[in-house]
């Protein structure tokens, strides 16, 4: 009201200057006494009038004063910036009242007084004696009388509830007498839309879970919604306590597709049990199968009844068909030589051969295999008549790259694939068949079919006696790829004794000992670890220099993915290995037990070993892995993520060598399948680095940064790459793989190893991303020599970045959908948009890195909130067709 | 009996299995269904597979149970019956050879630029041929050195076409620096043999070779013929404008192309080198005179040498300084205006034929590329149409009939048109002339020698080069070639040879 007034004054003023200059002089003189209006200072009276007659003793009147005074109070209408007017003038009084407060006889007045107090007390308490709550719990909580005051009242409330709980617990005190304070604020946030600050309160009072008898059928999705992006920031156990108040809450109201993916994350298979049975309908299960199934979950023991359909649904077996069929929509079937993708013509290069160059052939061997993989056609392995010729264009173990390429093809396809491969199974030349052997394994990666076919096929070479080193190898690794997060004894008794035999070389050894980390990946498997750890204290030195050695650490860090902290007595029994492997392992299986966390100390620990400044003698290698840890620790959650690249360019700066090297490796695991434009343009200024070894990860690591995207971007900056390497044989290699990642499944693919809108990580492809990376961390030996089937474990990490809707019987349905950015609707008010940016499409449709979908009509409901994947829609039967729409 | 299904390259077929019987009948049963013989089935069950000894009624069949077979008929893949070689598995020389690079000549301290200018030479046909003849001649024996140099290039030629890799050309430098001891000069301070001028050692070759080579069994030089021209120069004075102007005629083996301040094309070079103004006795005045010498060509022969003046006496320093600016050069040179009108009138028909071939050609790409783009978006309205016709026609065009003069065409190696194409260059990389380093830059010709390099499809138009760097060759394209103009710290175009346009 006064603010309304003094615009009109002024205008006065301009109008009569002689009466402005003399209100301007009384005005000074007002200042030093306070400017009151006439209303205000009726206002101050009548305060003073009901203060008065609170001081008398007739205990009648003041029953009347009271009501009048909070009366007062609350009906001042005032603007959302000013103090109300009626608590200003109260200053003045405040110690006053608390003095009456003091004397008077316990009876009804004294509460409302006390009630009053309170409100007073949360603006006039001096020295944090916390007034508010004291007299809040002086006034008592009867009758909602809690929001009595307001919404900003109960906040302050909730905060010395917090305040004093601490205080409480700190002194070792009984915070009992909180309780019902605490919740009377809770329930009222949750009817006034403010189930964030509920949440918070109740976390302050350590009490989270009582937040389900609180949530309603509107709250409950905001509630979870807060709850799920907070545990990421909260130290355990409290992170997992709100996913599964979060599971709880999902429970309570019928969710099974929502607790599902948060079951997931606690890692219970008891709960995803219980989810599976809470499922109502067939459809529901069918859905769940699918999230499980992208997540490499398999229960098929959750299965009643053979019922064959959920059984394909959990065994992914219709990924192939499904891909295929969203490569016809979209056009994608026509397969896509090499020189397609490098368009040298583009390139400003002057001298390419005629000859064949086995290096040139063998980077075109990978190219091929990733641009094509799972379509099942190409132009150098299936589609020339004998598609043998191409293999004997490669050298020595280019061939087993070049056969084995063909499993990367014909990629979860094994009732054709596997025919394809047979020929090369029985070709007198080891490379090739090895090749093959391999392909196998990874044919059957990320689907189950009933027959076990890999298993079948592959364990007869590794129980073999006589089989050669090679053959034996691809057989191991095989195994490895196609049988990873399966948990499996069987496939365990199979690369266990291959482990612990210090007979053999110790390649074998090294290649069992990663694909059985594979094989119970993030499991903490026991037995598993006391081989390999035996493995390493029995093998020489001399065989632990082996260039392989360091896939024996990570095979036994890979067992620890996720458990965070959990393998103390393993790290304690490291220390034992004199040999460097043990600081290795020890490096690795630390950041492989926190990755995907966030956990900001272990990343401090990590950095700490980056800095160390080593001798020549020492081994450098825990340092590389230290780097690779800060990605792996903070990649996913996106604070963490984007405050670990900024660190990566301190690392550049000031870095040793070897830490150099792996800057660009870790910039590319946080970043993987996501160019973004900044990290795009790093890498590319590291990719001309003096160092050839920094060039060759920042290229590598622009390939799996931009795999599977086909972004354009990314590939101009390639083909510059390409000509400006064009007379270094290896650098040109990497260059040529980048590209092939970059185009991989022309571009429906994501090697991301977050899903279902980034919240899940699927070890699995964790650890299919992770070995190629480390295998760059000696490039020079591995990748540019004769290892780079390494590459292959990518498989592992590959997934169609598809959305693919079904109706109620299973079959496609083009849904029309819009795609846009993400948009983080974490504690906002109301139903803000999750997406912004975004273009209608019809289903199926691809999915890039942070986009997110949602059905355009309401003509279906899905049964899931993330669309992602495979996704059932079920009819809705309050959808009415609107014509003029249709039309 | 139990009936299950096999499925085998993505069919599926029902087999009734006998339990009673081994593994093997089973396998016999699904050969007649499929074709694949036994044992090249895989039959796979559960994580394992049936062999020919398993027990079929151990493995607890059911009924319907999905078995997978995997198996190939027929012939299994053979390795190539030539193993693929590949290029790390070459030497050098064998890459070369497979590329058909031609071998380079090996540096015998400081002897690049001989070995520039002897690969730009070898350019030259005529030259070849001739000297191919010399070998054949017995000469041993001979006293003549100079002879026995040339000789020996002719030995080197060989030689060089034979290899792929460098050739050390030590018996023609020995016989070189006897027939000219400059060429052994040596260096007192660093020791070894000087690098010397590529220009002189040109000028010194073709000398030497318009002593020694005759065409055929006859008298006539091959770079007489083929190599030098004819010039007339006039000599005037504006100072005795009655004196009647002095005409000289002189053969010439190379054009030269002055440097300065305003040049910055080849031909305005060669218009100044064609200019001079010299001061001479004059007999009509009784004193000596400025005279202006103009130069123009009566006969230009088939291979034109266009040689910069890019060094120049330093007497402060005592060196062969170089000009370093750049002059543009183009892959096509036309001397028509170099030369005397009465040439000039001569070589219109020619020219007017080359003009028109070079249209047609044109023309001929346009078509293509229309027609290529008319494949992908058949939409044509009417006024594509017409002017398709409109094109056509012209196209259809007869070329102009041409009739050769006379005289050009009884004058074998001449150039009857005055239109030129760059063949070769020698560049010189440094400041002086006889310190840096030279390099020869040789076009390949179309359909000769290796295939192109693949894949970069360079259009129709353009042409693969030779790098002669010593002994390491290899291939660069037309862009390459311009920028060899100067201009900075790069290799610079010192010499260049142009050849006549081939008429057909």
């Amino acid at each position: 009201m006064v603010e309304e007034k003094k615009p009109a004054a002024s205008k006065d003023d301009v109008l009569n200057p002689k009466t402005a200059a003399e209100k301007l002089t009384k005005k000074k003189a007002k200042d030093e006494q306070d400017e009151l209006s006439e209303e205000d200072q009726q206002l101050v009276s009548e305060l003073e009038m009901i203060v008065e007659r609170l001081k008398e003793p007739s205990v009648e009147l003041h029953r009347s004063a009271l009501e009048n005074l909070a009366n007062i109070i609350r009906t001042t209408a005032s603007s959302m910036t000013s103090v109300p007017k009626p608590l200003k003038y109260l200053k003045a009084h405040y110690e006053v009242l608390a003095c009456l407060y003091d004397q008077w006889q316990d009876n009804q007045n004294k509460m409302a007084l006390a009630s009053i107090l309170s409100l007073l007390g949360m603006a006039y308490d001096k020295d944090s004696k916390r007034d508010c709550l004291k007299y809040r719990l002086l006034a008592g909580l009867a009758n909602g009388s809690i929001s009595e005051w307001g919404h900003e009242y109960v906040r302050h409330l909730a905060m010395e509830i917090g305040l004093e709980y601490r205080t409480m617990v700190e002194q070792e005190q009984e915070t009992e007498y909180l309780s019902e304070v605490a919740l009377n604020a809770v329930s009222f946030f949750f009817e006034h839309n403010a189930e964030v600050d509920a949440v918070d309160l109740l976390e302050e009072l350590n009490r989270h879970e009582l937040v389900i008898e609180y949530v309603t059928k509107e709250t409950f999705e905001r509630v979870c919604l807060y709850m799920i992006s907070c545990s990421p920031l909260l130290p355990p156990p409290t992170d997992m306590g709100y996913l599964s108040t979060a599971r709880a809450i999902y429970r309570k109201f019928g969710k099974p597709s929502q607790c599902l993916p948060l079951s997931i994350r606690l890692g219970r298979p008891d709960l995803i049990r219980e989810d599976w049975e809470s499922c109502g309908t067939r459809l529901e299960k069918a859905q769940l199968a699918f999230i499980m199934a992208r997540q490499q979950v398999h229960m098929p023991e959750l299965i009643e009844d053979d019922d064959e359909e959920l059984l394909a649904c959990m065994n992914n077996a219709d990924l192939s068909k499904h891909y295929l069929n969203l490569a016809r929509q979209l056009e994608l079937l026509e397969p896509k030589a090499p020189e397609d993708i490098y368009k040298s013509h583009l390139e400003n290069t002057n001298v390419d051969m005629t000859i064949d160059s086995a290096r040139h052939n063998l980077a075109s061997t990978f190219v091929n295999a990733f641009v094509n993989a799972g379509y099942g056609t190409d132009k150098l392995m299936t589609t020339s008549s004998d598609g043998s010729e191409w293999i004997y264009k490669n050298k020595d173990l280019g061939m087993l790259s070049a056969s084995a390429s063909l499993g990367m093809i014909m990629l979860w396809d094994a009732d054709v694939g596997l025919n394809q491969i047979d020929k090369y199974q029985h070709i007198s030349d080891n490379s090739i068949k090895a090749g093959a052997i391999l392909a196998i394994g990874m044919l059957t990666s990320s689907v189950h079919d009933e027959t076990d076919s890999a298993k079948a096929l592959l364990s007869e070479y590794i129980t073999d006696e006589d089989s050669p080193a090679i053959v034996k190898l691809a057989a191991i690794s095989g195994i490895g790829i196609a049988y990873a997060g399966t948990n499996r004894e069987d496939i365990l008794d199979l690369l266990l004794p291959v482990i612990g035999d210090t007979g053999i070389t110790i390649d074998l050894s090294s290649i069992a000992a990663l694909s059985a980390g594979m094989v119970c990946i993030g499991s903490g498997n026991g037995d598993v670890s006391t081989v390999i750890l035996q493995a390493m204290m029995e093998r020489m030195d001399s065989e632990l220099n082996h260039k392989y050695a360091r896939f024996m650490a990570l095979g036994l860090s890979l067992l620890y993915l996720g458990t965070q902290d959990t393998f103390d007595t393993i790290q304690e029994t490291l220390k034992a290995v004199t040999h460097p492997i043990g600081k290795q392992a020890s490096t690795l299986m630390q950041v492989c037990a926190y990755a995907g966390t966030g956990n900001v100390l272990e990343v401090q620990k990590m950095l700490h070993i980056c800095a160390e400044h080593l001798g020549e003698k020492e081994d450098q290698l825990p340092q590389a892995f230290a780097v690779i840890g800060v990605g792996l620790i903070s990649m996913g959650e996106g604070i963490g993520s984007e405050m670990s690249l900024r660190t990566f360019d301190h690392l550049m700066h000031y870095g040793e060598p070897f830490v150099r090297r792996a800057v660009p490796l870790a910039i590319a695991l946080v970043c993987a399948s996501n160019p973004l434009v900044g990290v795009l343009d790093t890498l590319n200024k590291f990719s001309h680095d003096n160092d050839k070894a920094v060039a060759s990860s920042a290229i590598f690591g622009m390939g799996v940064v931009g795999a599977g995207t086909n972004n354009a971007r990314l590939a101009q900056l390639l083909r510059q790459l390409a000509a400006y390497y064009h007379k270094d044989a290896d650098l040109l290699f990497i260059v040529r793989i980048a590209q092939g990642l970059l185009h991989m499944g022309k571009g429906a693919m994501t090697i991301n190893p977050y899903h279902h809108d980034r919240s899940l990580l699927s070890h699995t492809a964790l650890a299919g991303l992770l070995i190629p990376i480390v295998a760059m961390t000696n490039a020079e030996k591995l990748i540019m020599t004769d290892s780079h089937f390494l590459l292959y474990y990518l498989v592992r990490a590959m997934y169609p970045r598809f959305l693919i809707t079904f109706d109620e019987e299973l079959e496609t349905i083009n849904a029309s959908v819009r795609v846009g950015q993400a948009v983080d609707a974490v504690g906002q008010v109301g139903r803000p948009k999750t997406i912004t940016g975004f273009q209608s499409h019809e289903t199926p449709v691809l999915l890039a890195h942070s986009e997110r979908a949602q059905l355009a009509t309401d003509k279906y409901i899905p049964l899931t909130n993330v669309l992602e994947g495979f996704v059932i829609l079920k009819k809705n039967p309050d959808y009415v067709e609107n014509e003029e729409e249709s039309l | 009996m139990v009936k299950v299904q096999v499925k085998w390259q993505g069919k599926k077929y029902e087999v009734d299995v006998d339990t009673t019987q081994p593994g093997e009948e089973f396998k016999i049963q699904l050969y007649s269904l499929t074709g694949v013989a036994p044992d090249r089935q895989k039959v796979l069950i559960k994580g394992g597979q049936v062999k020919d000894d398993t027990d079929m009624a151990k493995l607890g069949l059911k009924e319907n149970q999905i078995l997978m077979m995997m198996g190939t008929v027929g012939e299994l893949p053979k390795p190539p019956s030539q193993p693929v070689k590949f290029v790390e598995d070459m030497s050098e020389n064998e890459v070369a050879q497979a590329l058909q690079i031609p071998a380079g000549l090996t540096n015998l301290g400081n002897t690049c630029y001989m070995n520039a200018s002897l690969q730009c030479l070898k350019a030259v046909p005529q030259l070849r041929d001739a000297l191919n003849r010399s070998v054949g001649q017995n000469t041993a024996g001979q006293s003549d050195v100079r002879k026995n140099m040339i000789t020996s290039l002719g030995r080197l030629f060989t030689q060089l076409n034979e290899s792929g890799d460098g050739v050390p050309p030590f018996v023609f430098l020995q016989l070189l620096r006897q027939v000219f001891p400059k060429f052994g000069e040596q260096d007192p301070q660093a020791g070894g043999f000087r690098q010397q001028d590529a220009e002189e050692f040109w000028n010194e070759m073709l000398t030497s070779l318009d002593q020694v080579l005759k065409v055929d069994e006859s008298d006539k030089s091959v770079v007489g013929q083929y190599m030098s021209g004819r010039m007339a120069t006039t000599w005037k004075t504006d100072e005795a404008p009655t004196e009647e102007p002095v005409v000289h005629h002189e053969k010439f083996r190379k054009v030269d192309c002055h440097i300065d301040k305003s040049v910055n094309y080849v031909s305005q070079g060669i218009a100044k080198g064609l200019e001079q103004v010299i001061e001479k006795n004059s007999e009509t005045l009784g004193r000596n005179a400025d005279y202006k010498a103009t130069s123009r060509i009566e006969r230009l022969p088939e291979y034109l040498t266009v040689v910069y003046n890019r060094f120049f006496w330093k007497a402060s320093e005592s060196i062969d300084a170089k000009i370093v600016k750049s002059v543009k050069f183009p892959l096509d040179l036309d001397m028509n205006e170099f030369c005397t009108s009465e040439l000039q009138s001569k070589m219109k028909p020619a020219r007017n034929y080359l003009r028109a071939l070079d249209d047609k050609k044109a023309h001929e790409r346009k078509l293509e590329k229309r027609a290529a783009q008319d494949d992908v978006s058949e939409t044509k309205d009417e006024n594509s149409e017409t002017t398709e016709a409109q094109t056509s026609s012209s196209a259809n065009q007869e070329l102009p009939a041409f009739n050769l003069d006379e005289s050009l065409k009884a004058d074998v190696g001449c150039n009857p048109s005055g239109i030129y194409e760059l063949i070769g260059v020698v560049t010189h990389i440094g400041r002086t002339a006889n310190s840096g380093h030279y390099m020869a830059w040789v076009r390949k010709e179309k359909g000769v020698g290796g295939t192109d390099p693949a894949g970069k499809g360079i259009p129709d138009t353009q042409h693969w080069w030779y790098k002669f760097d010593d002994d390491q060759v290899s291939m660069v394209t037309d862009d390459e070639i311009l920028r060899l103009c100067g201009g900075g710290d790069w290799h610079t175009a010192y010499v260049t040879l142009y050849r006549a346009k081939k008429l057909e």
